[in-house]
């Protein structure tokens, strides 16, 4: 390996890094602005100057630029040389003449590129005597303020925005000392990545809207590594609280995961925990009480019970919370579950199971690097930062394939999208396997979209197989793995499951148990439930059956921190620490096991599910031990990964495929030619839906329908329909799109909560006149 | 010398087709398909045959560097955006003759092998952008362009893309930008155009009058061609003279014409009573010389010696009645107007200066604004991203040097003694 010589130290380097690269590689800061690992160098910004003498070249030092040097064994680079310091200078001198030294009352200040630079550089004062150019600011909608006149033209933005995350409603207008950084109009930011504006921008002209909110200077925010709650993926996150309350959710790079993006459901869905509706005070019967009093409520009615428990756990429950729950069921001798819908149990399972049998799921750098993917469904919802990571493949030429029943943002960038109604999806997947399987896809089949996939799944170097757990059945899942295993060990198989610990879940989970939960809480044969962080009365498909069922119950306890239909039906309520404010693990999509740690505490008292779970063990009676000892025994040598690691696959024993008949809701049977799906966007999650920022983009609620089914039934554009399910019926106006499958009505979840359907489940229509 | 580009050229009734060939038009095409290409980029060698469009790069090497192996596609690109202040030159040919045009890119394709070629028209010529594009048809119909052009087995087609308008779009890698519909900011040159160039392919930009050059140069040698200069120089040139003259006009002359015939012959002289203050050799990117440079020959290895360059060939004339700091003034607008906004040092530097130089020109200046001024110039013109602010800080930079005195001036009395002139004269 060569070494440059960096003001007289040998500094090693990576062959085509450039000296800016290599130096910080070495830990060592050359200042620099437009230069930014994701987004590479530009050369615009010209402060990353340094002087430069080639080896054995004879020439004389010269001032350059160290993001587009190459670095070359035996070049002397001198940051500290007087003409590289006199440039770096005059680019400050002149990056301030227009910039309006608002530090004061700017965002950004504290943590601020453009302020850190302009000390380390100088100079000092300004010489500058004439009038400062000014732009205005747009309205960029509720998560990112804008404030042009802070800007020093660095292009890293409009580089993240358009290159980076593929977006279009954000760039470069205008020139000379004018180039405006925006929309072409005012309005809310379309691309889901966006509030990485945030922190790509080394100024104050993109900040976050929802911590202006509720403003503190950043040195006096607490913070602690945490792991982002709102999807499997993972993210690591760095969130800051002041004065008893959060304030904002920052990325934490991650090597293998986010490196220097979440997304925006994960910057800003952090608002739940701020809700005003949250729960704080413990509550039985509907009455605030006290945390012993709720604990005596609890111990009593269990002890007084003659019939079977039941505990349900939950996917967004952190390893400990589940583990506990199933502790305390197995020492009061009854049923434990994290799945309250059997047929995400099942799907679920299945994922887990075939992904021990087949290998790991690759990380997001991994994901970045395939040549051909297949996606089933939706993944910008399902796992915003694996939609992030395939706009990463796709820009390095590779082909995206989809199969799909309601729209995806992500397949604007397909090679080959076929929309496929739910109720096909495992019938096109099997022929799609019989296709590979026949090994020549490509010659003797005529030439469709299909064996268009088939082709570029075989041909490509890397590929990946992905499917949203969520809008799968356990067949499909069950096909895709098979498909994977046909493809070989270049192929690569994923899930983006529902629920940031729905990997751990599933490891506690008996097959069959969510089925078994429900038919004995509607049998009466269990008469008390605790529900810890799991909403059943609020599930689209079962929530009818669940909301049946637990009128049965003699007690209905929820440990949540959001105020879901669970909670508030709740006899006894156990308002519990939000995700920032206890430690804890969740298992990602790869079954990563990555702790997080407690960042602040709320003045109200707020025990995590763990907790609870063993102090009303207590009052019962039971002595369980310590989360970490449970975990021991069940994964065996378990250690609880520490927060601020990269975290560790979790060993586990193997989970059986479970059987392929997959539960019934009552909707089966009926004989509609409608069926429902999920219009999924990235803001729809648990917790997510009570951060009203990110709430106030929800798209319009309507009933998305492919114009030929449509104009079949007689449907118009723009027409009014209602539709009717198990436990309701709504009235929506109908929007054609390319991007349903025919014979499928695409609509949000609160819709499918209402009428009571799942996706995939049929739905009656009737035209509104 | 008799006319030699300009020797057909019309810009009232241009030639079509028909009569552009019965003067010879599209003669060169026989010539050149019966040669090599290799061979042609010889003769363009041989001919020293300098780049038109302001840098004077051998048109012939740049060619031969590009490489016979660059893979296909490759590109021509004709510069005609021409928007130096001070010249008129490729306007000239653009509206007096589209065909001689089609003629000079069709044989430089052919040597370049380039399948597609790009003439990029500068915004405000968009009439003479018409007309091209007609000659272009009228081309393609008569088998000068398309496949297998005359049987020759060389395939072209030419594009005429009408710039939206700004300065920048005559740099080479911006330009490449805006054919490809992106921002018009220059890229950085490593990988080169001649190998990255349009959407990543190999690609030659030339301007036009260095285009025009080349059918002459293979229907008569390359050693005629030399000889048609003067002072050591090669070829015809097109020289634009404004400025304080009597009769500023564009003139084909022997490069290395000396700028004492070009302003006091051609142009005929300045106005009774004036004498010549100083004069831009090259339009306004270039630095100032003085009444002691009229004898330079008007080339670009001599003109480069007296400290400026000889650019576009185009010379802006400066009497004694004329403010200096205004007129540089003046130019320090432009720039900062037509920066594109990438580089810090340009595009907020420029500003800077045309800030100070206002102050200076209104009488508000200060004595060590012109310290300031030389010291912001080193910076800008070494620490730019691409040519333009090295081009741009040129004539103030010299101008600083040259009317040092007037400056001074400036400074000291606190007010533009050209003004107080006037006033007292009206
Ligand atoms: C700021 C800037 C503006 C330019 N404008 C023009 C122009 O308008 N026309 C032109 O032919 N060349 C222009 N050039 C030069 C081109 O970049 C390029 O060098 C030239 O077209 C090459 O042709 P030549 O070798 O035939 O001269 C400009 C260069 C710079 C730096
Ligand atoms: S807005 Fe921020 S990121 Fe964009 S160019 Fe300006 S300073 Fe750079
Ligand atoms: S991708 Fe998932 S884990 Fe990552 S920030 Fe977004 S919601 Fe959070
Ligand atoms: S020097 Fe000026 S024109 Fe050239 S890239 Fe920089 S800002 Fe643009
Ligand atoms: S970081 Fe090198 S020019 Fe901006």
């Amino acid at each position: 390996m060569g070494k440059i010589m960096l003001d007289g130290h040998a500094i090693p380097f990576k062959l085509g890094d450039n000296i800016l690269q290599t130096a910080l590689e070495a830990n060592l800061e050359i200042p620099h602005f437009c230069y930014h690992a994701a987004l590479g160098s530009l050369g615009a910004c010209r402060l990353c100057a340094v002087e430069i003498t080639p080896k054995d070249s004879g020439k004389a030092p010269r001032v350059a630029m160290a993001c587009l040097e190459p670095s070359e064994d035996g070049l002397k680079v001198s940051v500290s040389a007087i003409a590289a310091q006199q440039v770096r200078q005059h680019v400050i001198e002149f990056l301030m003449i227009n910039h309006p030294h608002d530090c004061p009352i700017c965002d950004e200040g504290g943590e601020c590129h453009l302020q850190d630079m302009t000390v380390v550089c100088g100079p000092p004062y300004r010489r500058y005597r004439g009038r400062k150019r000014t732009f205005p600011n747009q309205d960029l909608g509720p998560l990112i303020h804008h404030e042009m006149n802070r800007c020093i033209t660095c292009y890293r933005c409009t580089r993240f925005y358009q290159d980076y995350a593929l977006g279009n409603d954000l760039g470069a207008m205008r020139l000379r000392n004018e180039v405006y950084f925006g929309r072409f109009q005012d309005g809310p930011l379309e691309n889901p990545f966006a509030g990485n504006l945030v922190e790509v921008c080394p100024t104050g002209v993109f900040t976050d809207a929802i911590f202006r909110q509720h403003f503190a200077r950043v040195w006096d925010l607490k913070t602690a590594p945490s792991i982002c709650p709102h999807c499997s993926v993972g993210c690591n996150t760095l969130p800051g609280a002041r004065d008893g309350t959060l304030r904002r959710v920052r990325n934490r790079a991650h090597p293998e995961l986010n490196r220097w993006f979440i997304c925006d459901r994960g910057r800003y869905g952090h608002q739940y925990s701020e809700h005003s509706a949250r729960p704080l005070a413990p509550r039985v019967s509907g009455t605030d009480t006290s945390y012993h009093d709720a604990l005596n409520a609890a111990a009593s009615q269990i002890k007084s019970t003659q019939d079977c428990i039941g505990g349900l756990g939950s996917t967004r429950e952190d390893l400990e919370g589940n583990a506990m729950l199933q502790a305390l069921l197995n020492n009061l001798g009854g049923i434990f579950t994290a799945f309250s819908d059997p047929k995400l149990e099942t799907a679920t399972i299945a994922a887990v199971s075939s992904l021990q049998n087949i290998g790991n799921a690759p990380s997001l750098a991994e994901i970045e690097q395939i040549d051909a993917a297949l996606i089933i469904g939706d993944l910008t919802a399902h796992a915003p930062m694996i939609d992030l990571a395939l706009r990463q493949a796709y820009r390095k030429g590779a082909k995206l394939a989809f199969l799909y029943s309601s729209p995806t943002p992500l397949a604007q960038f397909a090679t080959t999208a076929i929309t496929v109604s739910p109720q096909e999806m495992c019938t096109e997947l099997s022929r799609l396997y019989q296709l590979i399987n026949a090994q020549s896809a490509a010659e003797d089949i005529t030439d469709t979209p299909m064996t268009d996939i088939a082709a570029s799944l075989m041909g490509a170097r890397k590929s990946l197989l992905i499917g949203a757990i969520e809008t799968m059945t356990s067949q499909e899942v069950s096909t895709l793995s098979k498909l994977a295993t046909a493809l070989g060990s270049d192929t690569k198989l994923a899930y983006a499951f529902s629920g940031a610990n729905a990997y751990g879940a599933a490891l506690l989970s008996p097959t069959g148990s969510a089925v078994a939960m429900l038919e004995a809480v509607e049998a009466g044969q269990i008469r008390i439930l605790i529900v810890a962080g799991n909403d059943p009365l609020g599930d689209s498909r079962f929530g009818t059956r669940w909301r049946a069922a637990c009128r049965n119950l003699s007690a209905l306890i929820v440990l949540d921190c959001i105020l879901t239909a669970t909670a508030k039906a709740a006899d006894i309520l156990f308002p519990v620490a939000a995700w920032t404010e206890r430690g804890g693990t969740f298992i990602n999509y790869e079954g990563r096991a990555q702790g997080f740690a407690t960042v602040f505490h709320r003045p109200e008292y707020l025990p995590n599910v763990a907790r609870v779970i063993t102090d009303l063990a207590q009052y019962l009676g039971h002595s369980l031990q310590a989360a970490p000892s449970v975990l021991g025994d069940i994964f065996s040598d378990f250690q609880i990964p520490k927060p601020g690691t990269t975290g560790s696959l979790i060993t586990a024993p193997s989970l059986p495929m479970p059987a392929t008949a997959s539960a019934h809701s009552i909707q089966e049977s009926c004989n509609s030619t409608w069926q429902a799906a999920l219009a999924s966007w990235y803001g729809d999650e648990a917790l997510a839906s009570f951060a009203p920022g990110l709430m106030a983009l929800t798209p319009k609620t309507v009933a998305m329908i492919e114009p030929t089914s449509a104009i079949d039934a007689g449907i118009k554009n723009g027409s009014k329909i209602k539709l009717r399910g198990s436990s309701g019926s709504m009235v929506l106006s109908v929007r054609f799109n390319q991007d349903v499958a025919t014979g499928t009505i695409a609509i949000a979840r609160n819709v499918l909560v209402q009428l009571g359907v799942g996706h995939g489940d049929s739905l009656e229509l009737e035209q509104v006149l | 010398m008799e006319a030699l580009l300009t020797r057909h050229l019309d810009p009232v009734a241009p030639l079509n087709l028909v009569a552009y060939q019965a003067t010879g038009g599209y003669r060169s095409l026989t010539s050149a398909f019966d040669l090599k290409p290799e061979k042609i980029i010889g003769i363009v060698e041989a001919a020293n045959l300098r780049g038109r469009g302001g840098a004077g790069f051998p048109c012939g090497l740049k060619w031969r560097l590009r490489g016979a192996d660059a893979p296909s596609p490759r590109y021509l690109i004709c510069n005609l955006d021409e928007s130096e202040p001070g010249t008129f030159k490729d306007r000239y040919l653009l509206y007096g003759g589209p065909h001689q045009i089609i003629e000079s890119i069709i044989v430089s394709a052919f040597a370049l092998q380039a399948e597609r070629a790009f003439i990029f028209v500068r915004g405000e010529y968009a009439k003479g952008g018409n007309a091209l594009n007609q000659a272009i048809q009228e081309a393609e119909t008569a088998g000068l362009l398309g496949t297998n052009i005359r049987g020759s087995g060389f395939n072209l087609q030419i594009e005429a893309h009408l710039s939206g308008g700004r300065y920048i779009c005559g740099e080479e890698t911006a330009q490449i930008n805006a054919i490809e519909g992106k921002r018009p900011n220059p890229r950085h040159k490593i990988p080169r155009p001649s190998t990255h160039g349009l959407w990543g392919q190999p690609t030659t930009t030339n301007n036009v009058e260095t285009l025009i050059n080349v059918p002459h140069i293979l229907l008569n040698g390359a050693d005629w061609f030399r000889e048609l200069g003067v002072n050591g120089g090669c070829g015809s040139k097109l020289f634009c003279v404004s400025g304080k003259v009597k009769h500023s006009g564009l003139f084909e002359l022997p490069c290395g014409t000396p700028a004492r015939e070009l302003i006091f012959e051609h142009a005929g002289g300045l106005d009774e009573n004036r004498a010549l203050l100083g004069f831009l050799p090259g339009g306004a990117s270039t630095a100032f010389l003085l009444p002691k440079h009229l004898d330079v020959p008007m080339d670009f290895d001599p003109i480069a010696k007296a400290g400026s360059r000889l650019g576009t060939g185009s010379i802006i004339v400066l009497d004694d009645a004329t403010c200096p700091v205004e007129v540089t003034l003046n130019l320090m607008r432009f720039f900062a107007r037509e920066s594109c906004g990438f580089c810090t040092p340009c595009r907020d530097g420029l500003p800077y200066l045309t800030q100070i130089l206002t102050t200076i020109s209104s009488g508000s200046g200060r004595a060590d604004d012109l310290a300031l001024l030389d010291e912001l110039c080193a910076t800008i013109a070494s620490q730019s991203f691409c040519a333009f602010a090295p081009g741009a800080v040129m004539p103030l930079v010299s101008s600083l040097k040259c009317f040092h005195d007037h400056y001074e001036h400036h400074v000291t009395t606190g007010r533009c003694p050209f003004n107080e002139a006037n006033k007292n004269g009206a």
